[in-house]
């Protein structure tokens, strides 16, 4: 399985254009379709070598793919070149249907989508987990093990510190969100107690004042 | 006053104590892009169309699109502190409002939060600002007189409970003023009034408060102000929040009448909502389903059938037209889901015939069969008459010789516009507006000068009540004019007319 780091490609508050992760769903999901059963390890493993060792090394590659003076043949023949030989036969034309398509600016997305997806069908999801303090490993693994049981999948664990929780767990699940931090308990009595008590003190006034007094 | 600080401690204590934090279960997602009182959401994977959800700062919004990739939210309050990136909750709930006793007499915004500085609304009860209106089997044929006090309405264009009875007419020509003297009559009557302003004025809403206030009418009345500084999604939901409010009432049993003031700005602010969402536009640029935004709603008005209480939603929608023109877009659309409109026309209001009523095109389908049977006696052939006499007054301006007959029917029609003349706030009770009429079909007032009709009116009012009173009292009771007391009112009124001719 992947590690765990290799997912930070993006900063988490930077949020994706929602455009563009629904294309790169599509591509991602036809690659992994393509890939020979019992292989898809190998295949995303050359995928995110071609992005590491290929694309961010040399910049100017990357520049010259990405270009729009470069023409879509020229983009083509270059692809072909670099990969002959050295590449697997369907990462190749995956490259070249891309460039065809002028897709090649959605190649990190892409291979972010390949991930999701490969590990949607090996029944694991990424759970991201925010804490106030940093959890132990121990911790970690007991949560691992308890979510495992409570979810329908395998949890992958992100986890996160945010001070501003105060305390507890705030567990995300894809959109869904179970919060059982302290900051939201705090709000959730403060709620109560205006929604509450103003309630009551309007009701019975004379209770709570002197009858002297006013 | 002073308060025990003690005692308040103990009930926060206790609070405090017996408080047990949920984990909250939410969807959430992410604002991709906020502005113009919309915003647009990624994420919420699970919502729901219509259902209610939650920005950082507390504001509500409503899910009005979903799209593909996102979700379009109608933003129900302040905007500007919501930014990109904020995180949105859905609440697993409708948009609703607090209704029930703890409302009436108040004023509040379209999500019944108080404007009026008495307080908050303390309410156990809510209902969804949008609810399926009534199906058939839970409906009755409208039977019972709604009486707007108005003698013009009263006689020609009557209104039933549970009718839907729309006012129309270009601005300044009375429209507001109609609906309030028709709340205004409401006093004692049992029926809860609604009034929805949606898009005016907030100097002529305090105004409207002010005459309620005035005239004893904020006893039964629920104001919802949706003033035209608000966002444009407070201005679409005020008039489904006005029925909701009335609705609560109308299951209860009991008869309630809405006003919404005004339909066509409504529109306007709706057309701004769906053209920012990107629907695609229609005629004059509203959405394609703005004919379903208004039936819904007016669909909500019903009679309601004797086992589920009989209770009854009259409303009142009114529409401004441009020029005069009711051929455009929104104003033919609410004509076609209405039961009859009373037409405003301004070259009457500037005539100085008020209410502006134009009684030739205005109608009322169904609200005959609610009009009580002295004032159906009365009342008629009056439209018939009133008809007859337009046509001849454009022949008799043309200067040529009348015979005597003709001068006659001439005469009396002067005196019958003169008499269906009424100022604001002064409705009528329906007996005396049925002596009234009587009198002025029958001929009792026709040595009267024209000028002095209104005069002539109050006197012989005040002398039937004060020395005949019987015969008020017996149209009252039995709310028919039969023969016995016919011939009661001839004898009152020949008394009253030579009682007048000889003051002259």
């Amino acid at each position: 399985m992947v590690d765990n780091a290799e997912l930070q490609h993006r900063i988490s508050s930077v949020m994706d254009d929602p455009g563009a992760r629904a294309l790169a769903h599509v591509y991602g999901e036809a690659y992994l379709n393509a890939i020979p059963e019992g292989q898809v390890a190998d295949y995303l493993e050359e995928f995110e070598s071609f992005l590491s060792d290929v694309v961010e090394k040399f910049p100017e590659f990357s520049q010259a793919l990405l270009s729009g003076m470069v023409s879509r043949d020229n983009k083509l023949r270059l692809l072909q070149q670099v990969t002959e030989g050295r590449a697997s036969e369907i990462f190749a034309s995956f490259l070249q249907v891309l460039a065809r398509h002028e897709r090649l600016p959605l190649l990190p997305a892409i291979y972010r989508q390949c991930l999701h997806q490969q590990e949607l069908r090996t029944n694991h999801q990424r759970v991201q987990v925010t804490s106030a303090r940093t959890l132990s490993e121990q911790s970690l693994e007991s949560l691992t093990q308890k979510l495992g049981a409570a979810l329908p999948f395998q949890p992958i664990i992100e986890a996160r510190v945010d001070p501003s929780l105060i305390g507890g767990l705030h567990i995300r699940v894809g959109d869904t969100v179970y919060d059982g931090s302290l900051r939201t308990r705090l709000k959730q009595l403060q709620a109560r107690l205006r929604e509450r008590s103003s309630h009551e003190i309007q009701s019975g006034r004379n209770r709570f004042s002197h009858s002297a007094g006013n | 006053m002073k308060f025990k600080a003690d005692e308040i401690a103990s009930v926060i204590q206790r609070e405090i104590e017996d408080f047990r934090g949920q984990i909250q279960t939410s969807e959430v997602g992410r604002v991709l892009e906020v502005g113009d009182g919309i915003a647009r959401v990624y994420g919420l994977s699970d919502a729901m169309a219509g259902e209610m959800v939650e920005f950082p700062n507390g504001t509500r919004g409503q899910v009005f699109n979903l799209e593909e990739n996102s979700v379009g939210v109608i933003i129900l309050g302040d905007y500007l502190t919501i930014s990109e990136g904020d995180e949105v909750k859905t609440t697993g709930a409708l948009l609703s409002v607090p209704v029930g006793n703890a409302v009436i007499g108040r004023v509040v915004d379209p999500l019944g939060n108080p404007l009026d500085g008495k307080g908050p609304v303390i309410s156990n009860e809510t209902r969804p600002v949008e609810m399926a209106a009534p199906g058939v089997a839970a409906r009755q044929p409208v039977k019972q007189p709604l009486q707007t006090g108005i003698k013009a309405i009263d006689a020609m264009t009557p209104v039933g409970r549970g009718q839907r009875e729309l006012v129309i007419g270009d601005r300044k020509t009375g429209k507001t003023a109609i609906c309030l003297d028709t709340i205004i009559n409401q006093k004692g009557q049992d029926v809860v009034c609604v009034y929805v302003a949606c898009g005016q004025r907030a100097s002529t809403t305090a105004g409207v408060i002010e005459a309620l206030r005035a005239h004893g009418a904020m006893d039964y009345t629920i104001v919802v102000s949706s003033p035209s500084s608000d966002p444009a999604p407070m201005q679409y939901i005020a008039p489904y929040a006005g029925a909701a409010m009335a609705e609560y009432f109308m299951y209860q049993g009991k008869h309630t009448l809405v006003i919404y003031d005004d339909l066509s700005k409504q529109a306007t602010a709706y057309r701004q909502l769906s053209l920012l969402m990107r629907r695609p536009p229609g005629r004059e640029a509203y959405p394609g389903d703005i004919f379903y935004a208004h039936s819904r709603l007016l669909e909500r008005a019903a009679k309601l059938s004797d086992e589920l209480g009989g209770g009854s939603m009259t409303a009142l929608p009114i529409i401004e037209t441009l020029q005069g023109d009711v051929s455009a877009y929104i104003p033919t659309n609410v004509i076609s889901i209405t039961d009859g409109q009373i037409y405003l026309e301004p070259d009457l209001f500037f005539a100085g015939i008020r209410p502006a009523i134009n009684v030739g095109i205005s109608v009322s389908r169904v609200g005959g069969n609610a009009q009580t049977k002295a004032m159906k006696k009365v009342a008629g052939s009056l439209r018939l008459d009133l008809a007859a006499f337009r046509e001849l007054e454009a022949f008799a301006q043309l200067g040529t010789e009348l015979d005597k007959a003709t001068q006659a029917q001439l005469d009396r029609g002067y005196r019958m516009v003169e008499l269906l003349k009424q100022p604001q706030y002064e409705p009528l009770h329906f007996a005396d507006q049925v002596i009234t009429i009587y009198a002025g079909t029958k001929g009792y007032l026709d040595l009267v000068p024209v000028a002095q009709v209104a005069e002539a009116e109050k006197e012989m009012l005040q002398f039937i009540r004060e020395q005949h009173s019987e015969v008020r009292e017996a149209i009252v009771t039995t709310g028919q004019l039969d023969d016995t007391t016919e011939q009661k009112l001839k004898s009152a009124l020949e008394h009253f007319k030579t009682q007048y001719a000889r003051k002259q």
